[in-house]
């Protein structure tokens, strides 16, 4: 028996304690606690066995006169007797963890702060990074029964265990097979798990997670960026911390580490296996964390997701295409990079400080890979000014050959309404000679990028498109109608487009606002 | 409500492995603050027997009590018996039955000894050792250090007296109920939770163990207890209720053979009295009462 510094008297049970030698642990501890009523008794039964209600009975004497007190180390049949008996709910009784090897295990994901292995045909345990991961495994449990109560399908560990240096959850998992291994095995399936990915990101993304519960991803993004500042240009970097700064906070939940290896198929079941990642936020920061999965961390060195997924960058690079074009339900090229562009600002960000983090800088194949992600991002913050995206808002480079979808993105717009023919022509002439206005003269001789907006609202139906660019100010009404009974060679073509403009739309309106031209065309369909 | 009365249905003499003689249960009682005690004596009644001669109006209230070892195929259990009569034929056909195999074990004991370690000891010593009223281990293993053949009592039990192995007889537990009926007592369950005093027996195992002694005749169960969680005492409470049976409180006091105070019953003042416990109290006062008056 001895006292540690805050003056808890510890005292190791071993063996059996049964009637034979309760008496004499009871006498000894009586012994040693006479005078010292009322201190932190903890007992150290990491070499109990077995203890008999004659046993039971010493602790709740002790119990009596020292109410804080705590048993460490509880084997797994003592354990059950202590929470038969109602002694758990009685005294602070601290399970000892069994100890599992995953030597030879089949590694069956991979996650921000750890790694899952198969250890059996039902059961996997996730072995975390930290060795001193009692709290992560606390908080993933905690934030997987939050998902669970909310709607998300999730496996939660029944047990914690010893794994080498670190501790593991253990998970049942029967029959599963982790998307991943399926997209690396049956590649036909591609199209599939697709769809039951974006199922499964949108039903995250759809959840309302109560306040306070989980951390706000746009903070943890902020300290990238603030940690982008001092290996970046003073502007650039300035940029990447406003541009995050702007985004506005949600309330909806995200995984964090959304990626195939996470994502297990049991059953005809899909659930996902690791959630210590879970926030709230912007999805633009899941999307960002996807990009990275799928693409950005083997943009230098092509086999990176070889060793992690499993499947070639090829199939990497076709599922994030996929898999945005089906979140956003959009096969529109330029709107599909458009969001890609966004998330990867900060997935670069996110990627770059990681590296840096981790010794990146302190090898040759490091700093080009830092070097490669860093031209990419300046890049991009020369010319993304938002990284909010918005199903009917199309941001594009204001290029006379980017009009098809310009025209593409309207038009599915209209899809889902029951627009003539004839307006849809009118409408579809009307944005084209507004568009080819900015391409041609907004920017010149340089380029610049340009938004379009649709909505579709109100009794009778109207669509209204908005076309926004930060060019030089110029407003296309003010210009006088042309001649129209001059002869075709001597008028005034840009002119007339804009005529027929006005006499097709509904309503025509211009404004100079916020350093943007805004043009607002609408049609009564 | 009339205000909670102290009291402690669960207590050992030198009558049998306790420290304290009978005729000094009054005045312990009366320090512990009790209104109402009752002396349960491993298979004997004579601890009761002395009492009900030796007490007076200004004693605490007292009840007639026992507490029979029992066994049958099914396993080991300890029954209480309270309020009877122990002038009567039926407990004390029990007491002589329990008191036979008692003397048996003994004479087993003191055989092994003998034939396998060469222990021996004078007749005058045997003679005594069979006239107590429950002579057990503890009285052997004085006897072997007293002549030298081991260092303490806890060790002669251990090294010597625990290693022979015979079949032990047990008044069965229908006998026991049986018995206490007849006499005009009350039949409870002793300590039902830890069986015959070591085990733990929770839940299903519980149930079918009620079910079994009810149908012999039980009528309670002692659901306070001095080595009770709350955790047990709640599901012994859900028990008594479902079958229906009185509810008792004892500690399982034997003087400073063991350290349990008397009067630690695990039935706390804060606490709320279960219905049993208010039957088993007003059903006692109707039985044959020695003493003052309990409240």
């Amino acid at each position: 028996m001895s006292e540690n510094g805050t003056g808890a008297v510890t005292f190791a049970l071993t063996g059996r304690v049964d009637s034979l030698n309760a008496p004499e642990l009871e006498s000894q501890l009586m012994e040693r606690l006479a005078g010292r009523a009322g201190a932190p008794v903890v007992l150290d039964a990491s070499e109990l066995q077995y203890i008999s209600s004659a046993g039971l009975r010493v602790l709740l004497r002790v119990k009596k006169t020292n109410p804080d007190m705590t048993v460490t180390g509880v084997n797994s049949d003592v354990y059950e007797v202590l929470d038969m008996t109602g002694f758990t709910e009685l005294m602070t009784v601290e399970k000892a963890y069994r100890t599992v090897s995953v030597e030879g295990c089949e590694e069956i994901g991979r996650g921000a702060n750890g790694t899952i292995y198969r250890i059996d045909r039902d059961n996997v345990v996730k072995v975390y990074n930290n060795p001193d991961a009692l709290e992560d495994i606390r908080h993933e449990r905690e934030v997987a029964r939050l998902a669970l109560v909310l709607g998300i399908p999730t496996a939660i560990s029944y047990d914690v265990v010893k794994v080498g240096d670190s501790y593991g959850s253990v998970f049942e998992l029967l029959n599963a097979s982790s998307f991943s291994k399926i997209l690396a095995e049956q590649p036909d399936r591609m199209d599939w798990c697709v769809k039951e990915y974006v199922e499964m990101l949108r039903k995250i993304h759809g959840t309302l997670v109560p306040k306070g519960k989980l951390p706000d991803v746009r903070i943890t993004a902020l300290g990238w960026a603030e940690f982008m500042r001092d290996w970046l240009p003073e502007k650039a970097g300035e940029k990447l911390v406003a541009l995050i700064r702007a985004v506005p906070h949600d309330d909806h939940m995200i995984h964090g580490d959304y990626h195939t290896k996470n994502l297990e198929l049991q059953n005809d079941e899909v659930l996902l296996i690791d959630m210590d990642t879970l926030a709230v936020g912007h999805p633009i920061f899941e999307l960002a964390s996807i990009y990275n999965s799928f693409v950005g961390f083997s943009e230098y060195d092509h086999e990176t997701i070889k060793r992690f997924q499993g499947f070639d960058r090829e199939t990497g690079l076709t599922f994030w295409k996929k898999a945005l074009a089906a979140y956003l339900g959009t096969t529109n090229e330029m709107k599909l990079r458009e969001v890609e562009d966004k998330a990867r600002v900060v997935g670069y960000a996110r990627m770059i400080r990681r590296s840096i983090r981790r010794g990146g800088l302190d090898t040759e194949d490091g700093r080009a890979e830092i070097d490669l992600w860093k031209g990419e991002l300046l890049e991009l913050l020369d010319r993304v000014d938002d990284l909010t995206f918005d199903p009917d808002e199309l941001e594009l480079e204001a290029l006379v050959e980017n009009l098809p979808w310009v025209q593409e993105f309207i038009d599915s717009h209209l899809e889902s309404t029951d627009c003539p023919p004839k307006a849809q022509m009118q409408i579809s002439l009307a944005a084209e000679e507004i568009f080819v206005n900015i391409a041609s003269y907004a920017y010149a001789p340089e380029k610049g990028r340009a938004r379009v907006r649709v909505e579709v609202a109100g009794d009778p139906v109207t669509v209204t498109i908005t076309f926004l660019d930060r060019g030089v100010p110029y407003d296309p009404l003010q210009r006088e109608d042309p001649d129209v009974t001059l002869s075709a060679d001597q008028r005034d073509i840009g002119g007339l487009g804009i005529l027929l403009t006005k006499k097709t739309m509904d309503d025509v309106a211009y404004e100079y606002k916020d350093g943007q031209n805004i043009l607002t065309l609408k049609k009564k369909i | 409500m009339e205000t909670p009365v102290k009291f402690d249905l669960h207590m050992h003499t030198t009558v049998s492995d306790g420290t304290d003689a009978p005729e000094r249960m009054p005045e312990r009682a009366r320090e512990a603050g009790l209104r109402l005690f009752a002396v349960t004596d491993h298979d004997a009644v004579k601890g009761c027997r002395i009492l009900r001669d030796a007490l007076t109006e200004a004693d605490p209230a007292f009840l007639t009590g026992v507490e029979f070892s029992c066994k049958d195929e099914q396993g080991k259990y300890h029954i209480l018996g309270y309020g009877y009569d122990p002038e009567t034929e039926p407990i004390q056909r029990v007491v002589r039955t329990g008191h036979g195999f008692r003397m048996k074990k003994v004479r087993a004991r003191l055989d092994f000894l003998k034939t396998e370690f060469g222990f021996t000891f004078p007749e005058e010593e045997i003679a005594a050792l069979f006239m107590l009223d429950n002579p057990g281990k503890p009285h052997i293993g004085n006897m072997m250090v007293k002549y030298g053949y081991a260092p303490s009592k806890e060790k002669a039990i251990t090294e010597y007296i625990n290693k022979v192995r015979f079949r032990s007889e047990y008044v069965r537990p229908e006998e026991a109920i049986r018995g206490i009926l007849g006499s005009g007592g009350i039949p409870v369950l002793a300590h039902p939770a830890f069986g015959s005093g070591d085990e733990l027996i929770v839940g299903q195992e519980m149930d079918a163990r009620l079910k079994r002694l009810t149908a012999m005749g039980l009528q309670g169960v002692e659901a306070f207890y001095s080595g009770f969680t709350p955790k047990i005492i709640r599901q012994m409470l859900d028990f008594a209720e479902q079958y229906g049976l009185y509810v008792t409180a004892g500690s399982d006091y034997h003087g400073t053979n063991k350290l349990i105070p008397l009067g630690d019953t695990g039935l706390d003042d804060a606490m709320p009295w279960p219905d049993g416990l208010h039957r088993f109290l007003e059903e006692v006062r109707t039985r044959t009462m020695y003493g003052g008056k309990i409240g």
